[in-house]
């Protein structure tokens, strides 16, 4: 996906589809580019007053001073208004490129935050965010300098030609004659510096993935005593670099400013040539030969500055078709089939013969069926890849499971507005996750049907509120790292009250194994046992000694249900749970035991 | 202008391209004031109608000439000065490189890679652009800027130089404003960016809270106000940016408008032909880049200051792990003798280790157990010198191990490192790491006895895989084995393994472990590890906690003892029957 060559077919469409995003500015497009059509006259009609002042006033030597007031206060009025002109309508493109930028900025986040939890897995969160940002603030520089110089550009060397059109039809034509020689100049430009910068992309990028590599692992270069070979094997790409780098400036000699400037000095001497041989026949008009000079003079610094953009243009391309490739990804989030007015009421939750796997070929959950009626607890038990998180997720429609159904309250839960779901399941997760804002905020979670009331109540029921009003500016506390001030046991008794604050039908809890401290330990087994009444729960237990009341226990091993029953049921057993509570609470010598059987 | 003076050694090194690069630059300056000055006889011959061919001729020949010269010119002093300055680039990253290399634990304990990276990218940069813009910009604005001013007073007027000249210096002043005022709002502008950029990726970390929750609407809404700010805050700087170049064009426009009213008032009164008229005007408009040149000239330098400078002290940072002047030249071998009494982390007050005291003999293996952090790691650091300021000492045959060259001190280990680090290129030189010249066979030999070698020729490309691609993952165990491959192939006096089995399963870590009887027989053999099967058949097993030495033994008069090596085998044990589903029927 990085280093991926688009051809001048993919290039073009996306260059079309990023341009669809201009649509909407339309009118502020049109507008702006009014403006510059206006500052482009102006820029274009002054060396004409110019060679009206020489001709037919400097030559003769005849100075009636209310003409020339009146000429010079236009010229003067021209380079002024000009001024605002060439303000505005910069500012006008800059406000419409950022504009669009932002509507492909919140394109692909609503797209992002739209995708299953799939994605998630198999794309790593750096390159996504940088798709976001990074790579939409590249396509930013194209809609800001490039587009606008191209057309600034563009205008500038169309009005200048009309100028010398109405100045001298012949002189004009031969200078048509520029417009090849440029045109080649620029296309091989592209062509070679194309080429050329993308080698030195990649030397840029080997250069750094082999620095950074060398700095992870430098501790084993040293200890096999290879960094004589790194330096040398860094050396080489490093020389590589700077070959490309000489390349670069070469191509940069050859045909960029340098080039442009010898054109210069030719149109130079197309000008001097065709005024001095009319000369030698007729009397010429000095004044147009100072206006060719003058437009001459600025007619390539556009042309000098454009194809400095070329390279920002190719780069803007390469980050649109990532941005475009994230834009058109297919790997949605599960839909519902969803009948509006199902509501989810009592809370019965109904696993049948549920199978689901994460890649399609090898099954993590296999056949799980289990119920829990109203106000029951479950607990999933297992050791790591057991599957235990699997039913969680799958029940929170993270992922779409493969076979079998999940039932709440006797309907399928594909059928429950996912709003609904989301109202009515609350899900605790095992890593705390605190986001930037107040502690408000992180209780309320956008939720704004959430009162201030209800959300000291909720953390009062959570026992967490304590804390929270110790806090300077209490409920208004920034939370800053993600939480990092907070310890983890605090960090769990605000999410707690996060969950607590829709007040759900059905709680699910991936209940923490984090080292929390033993005064909060016991604040958050309390806040537990007090959020599980009166609510349908299903908790996945590290600790078993916290889910010893569960009127369900569930035992996963690689999928399977292996054990069900009540804690004491499980015990008498002796199967795994039983192993499982011997191991944790440390009672070695029973283990002796528990292996010998 | 100091980050010159600093750089001295560099122009001094490259100072025949500076010096021919900058004379070039000189040579284009002059050359410039050619063409305008030919088009302004030209045009006086013209309308005087005195021109004649052969003159026209002459003079467009030496346009010409004076175009095509410039052209060569322009060509070769960007690659002298630009090409000096990527030279510049080339050294400060191999210097810093060279300089890494050098630099131990402790080095890359206090610095972030992240920022290592930064320093060996964007200083760099920054510093090249010194050597080559800066240069430019500084010479090129005093030269251009000097010759055209001073071809217009003495070739031309002096008093309409001085005339037209007069709202240049507003230039200056605006730009200078424009510049303070832009670098505050920017540097808003990308503070906004920055947090939506946090924003964007809090919100991929806690995807899965919002979707619990439901709140991804929401939290567009509100990553749309963010965005929103971003804009506001861009278009703040837009609306400085944007000030440039109308400020510019005004002013030029200005001092155009007074040079052609003044020069017509000149030319009247005898005092300036019009062709000079326009060639002043002409000059003028070549005095726009200079300005321009000298307001980034201190940009650039600015910046590239403060990154050189960040760059040289990285360079000052010492190595701390050295070679002792008396050390010799010797790759250690014998017995181990190890007596550290007291060993501290630098900056840290807590001892890591305390009187750890044991010794093996050559050839024997010593398995070392405990918790996580109780010190195990340590102890193998001291001992392969990533650390050196310990109370204590350690011998090898008798030998302090200060006294031996690191370089040759090292030839004598083989390391496997708790991080399973691989290098992203095929799985043969990540093996074949330390010995890049060792044969296919070696390769696969060693590869056998770490269990690896049939899981490698599953992968499509075999030993050429390319580790870290994709479509190609492979597994942590799978990560530790070729690890455990790449030091077995240098057949060292010591191995090491430093929880090195930790990812494999039980099956193959015993025949990892039976494999490794067999090869490493007569040498000396080190393994650190959680898990007591791995270490069960060591000669010598010491358990350590919290930094001390708490057994010492075999496995088996360690089992006659009641302590934490019994305790934790049974839990071990048991831990075994549980990951296989509890059925301990029909386990052995």
């Amino acid at each position: 996906m990085e280093n991926k060559q688009l051809n001048s077919k993919e290039q073009r469409q996306v260059l079309i589809r990023l341009m669809s995003y201009t649509k909407p500015h339309k009118k502020q497009m049109i507008f702006a580019f009014l403006l510059l059509v206006l500052a482009t006259i102006g820029d274009v009609i002054g060396p004409i007053f110019v060679k009206i002042f020489i001709d037919d006033y400097v030559a003769p030597a005849v100075f009636p001073f209310d003409e020339l007031f009146l000429l010079g206060s236009i010229y003067f009025f021209i380079i002024v208004a000009n001024g605002f002109l060439m303000y505005f309508q910069s500012v006008q493109f800059q406000v419409i490129a950022l504009k669009i930028i932002q509507q492909l900025r919140v394109d692909v986040f609503s797209k992002v935050q739209k995708l299953g939890m799939r994605f998630f897995d198999q794309t790593p969160g750096g390159g996504i965010v940088s798709r976001v940002t990074n790579d939409t603030e590249a396509i930013k520089e194209m809609f800001v300098s490039v587009l606008a110089i191209f057309l600034q550009s563009g205008l500038f060397i169309i009005g200048t030609f009309i100028a010398m059109f109405y100045l001298d039809v012949k002189l004009a034509l031969l200078c048509l004659l520029f417009l090849p020689v440029l045109f080649w100049i620029i296309k091989s430009y592209r062509q070679f510096s194309s080429q050329f910068y993308q080698t030195l992309r990649e030397k840029l990028s080997q250069l750094n993935t082999k620095l950074n590599e060398s700095l992870q692992g430098m501790a084993i270069v040293q200890m096999f005593r290879q960094e004589e070979r790194m330096k040398k094997e860094f050396g080489k790409i490093n020389d590589e670099h700077f070959q490309a780098g000489l390349k670069n400036i070469k191509i940069d000699g050859l045909l960029l400013r340098p080039a442009v400037d010898l054109v210069y000095i030719f149109g130079i001497i197309i000008v001097l040539s065709f005024f001095g041989v009319t000369s030698m026949n007729t009397s010429i008009e000095i004044g147009v030969l100072f206006a060719f000079v003058h437009y001459l003079n600025r007619f390539f610094e556009p042309v000098n500055q454009a194809m400095q953009q070329l390279s920002f243009f190719q780069q803007a391309i390469v980050s649109a078709s990532r941005v475009f490739q994230l834009l058109d990804e297919k790997e949605l989030a599960p839909s519902q089939e969803e009948s509006p007015a199902a509501k989810i009421t009592s809370g019965r939750v109904e696993f049948r013969n549920v199978s689901f796997s994460y890649d399609g070929k090898t099954d993590v959950l296999k056949n799980i069926s289990f119920t829990a009626e109203p106000g029951e607890t479950i607990a999933l038990v297992g050791h790591t890849g057991s599957g235990k998180s699997s039913i969680v997720n799958l029940l929170m429609r993270f992922y779409e499971f493969d076979r079998g159904d999940i039932y709440i309250d006797g309907q399928s839960i594909k059928t429950f507005p996912i709003q609904e779901i989301r109202k009515k399941m609350g899900l605790v997760l095992q890593d705390p996750f605190l986001f930037y804002g107040t502690i408000k905020d992180n209780i309320r979670l956008y939720n704004e049907q959430i009162s201030d009331d209800q959300i000291r109540d909720a953390a009062r029921f959570v026992q967490a509120h304590s804390f929270i009003e110790k806090l300077p500016n209490g409920y208004n506390y920034h939370v800053t790292e993600r939480g990092s001030t907070f310890s983890t046991g605090q960090r769990q008794l605000i999410t707690f009250a996060r969950t607590i604050a829709i007040n759900p039908k059905i709680l699910i809890l991936d209940e923490a194994t984090a080292n929390i401290d033993t005064e909060t330990e016991e604040l958050i087994q309390e806040a537990l046992v007090r959020m599980r009444k009166g609510r349908t729960t299903i908790a996945i237990a590290h600790r078993l000694s916290t889910i010893q009341d569960a009127d369900q226990i569930i035992v996963l091993h690689k999928g399977e249900i292996v054990e069900r029953g009540t804690h004491q049921q499980l015990l008498s057993k002796k199967g795994l749970y039983y192993k499982m509570y011997l191991l944790q609470n440390g009672l070695s010598e029973n283990m002796v035991d528990a292996v010998k059987e | 202008m100091k980050v010159f003076i600093l750089l001295r050694w560099f122009f001094k090194q490259e100072r025949k391209s500076y010096l021919i690069g900058i004379g070039m630059l000189f040579f284009v300056a002059i050359l410039q004031l050619v063409p305008p000055k030919i088009i302004g006889i030209v045009a006086d011959e013209i309308g005087g109608r005195t021109l004649t061919a052969k003159e026209l001729f002459g003079w467009l020949l030496l346009l010409i000439l004076t175009g095509l010269t410039m052209y060569g010119l322009r060509y070769y002093w960007r690659i002298y000065i630009f090409g000096s300055s990527v030279k510049l680039a080339k050294q400060l990253r191999t210097q810093l490189y060279d300089h890494f290399t050098k630099m131990s634990s402790i080095f890359y304990q206090k610095k972030r890679i992240g920022d290592l990276m930064a320093h060996a990218t964007n200083d760099i940069q920054a510093v090249q652009q010194t050597a080559g813009a800066g240069i430019l910009t500084l010479v090129d604005s005093i030269a251009t800027g000097g010759f055209v001013i001073l071809a217009m007073a003495t070739t031309i007027s002096w008093k309409l130089t001085l005339i037209s000249l007069l709202p240049m210096p507003i230039i200056a002043f605006l730009t200078s404003l424009y510049g303070k005022k832009l670098h505050k709002r920017f540097r808003v502008a990308q503070e906004a960016f920055s947090s939506l950029n946090d924003k964007t990726q809090e919100s991929i970390s806690g995807i899965k809270v919002l979707k619990a929750f439901g709140q991804e609407e929401e939290n567009i809404a509100s990553f749309r106000d963010q965005s929103e700010d971003v804009v506001r805050k861009n278009i703040a700087v837009a609306k400085i940016d944007s000030l440039y170049d109308p400020t510019i064009s005004v002013v030029v426009g200005l001092s155009f408008f007074l040079s052609i009213g003044f020069g017509a008032k000149y030319v009247v009164e005898g005092s300036l032909t019009i062709g000079e008229l326009i060639a002043f005007n002409t000059y003028l408009g070549m005095l726009i880049w200079p300005m321009l040149a000298f307001g980034w000239f201190f940009n650039i330098v600015e910046r590239g200051h403060a990154s050189y400078n960040r760059i040289l002290s990285l360079l000052n940072e010492r190595a701390d792990v050295k070679d002792q002047p008396e050390a010799v030249e010797l790759v250690p071998s014998g017995d181990i003798k190890y007596r550290v009494d007291r060993f501290s982390y630098p900056n840290t007050d807590r001892y890591a280790l305390d009187t750890i005291h044991f010794s093996i003999k050559r050839g024997q293996t010593l398995g070392i157990v405990g918790k996580t952090g109780a010190g195990k790691t340590s102890i193998l650091k001291l001992l392969i010198r990533e650390f050196e300021n310990f109370e204590g000492e350690i011998k090898i045959g008798n030998i302090p191990i200060q006294n031996m060259k690191l370089d040759f001190y090292r030839r004598a280990f083989g390391y496997v490192p708790q991080d399973h680090f691989l290098f992203s290129t095929t799985i043969k030189e990540n093996i074949a790491f330390a010995n890049p010249n060792a044969s296919m066979e070696e390769i696969e030999e060693a590869a056998k006895i770490a269990s690896v070698h049939e899981d490698i020729l599953s992968f499509p490309n075999g030993y050429m895989t390319v580790v870290g691609e994709r479509g190609v993952s492979l597994s942590g165990g799978q990560k530790q084995r070729i690890s455990i491959a790449r030091a077995l192939l240098l057949n060292p006096e010591i191995l090491i393994l430093d929880d090195a089995l930790s990812s494999v399963d039980a099956k193959t870590e015993e025949a990892i472990l039976t494999a490794l009887k067999e090869n490493r027989k007569g040498k000396t053999t080190i393994i650190t590890s959680h898990r007591l099967s791995a270490i069960q058949h060591a000669d010598l097993i010491i358990v350590i906690e919290n930094g001390k030495l708490v057994e010492k033994g075999t496995h088996e008069q360690l089992m006659t003892k009641e302590g934490w090596y019994r305790d934790m085998y049974h839990q071990q044990q048991l831990e075994m029957e549980v990951k296989r589903g509890g059925s301990s029927s029909n386990g052995k």
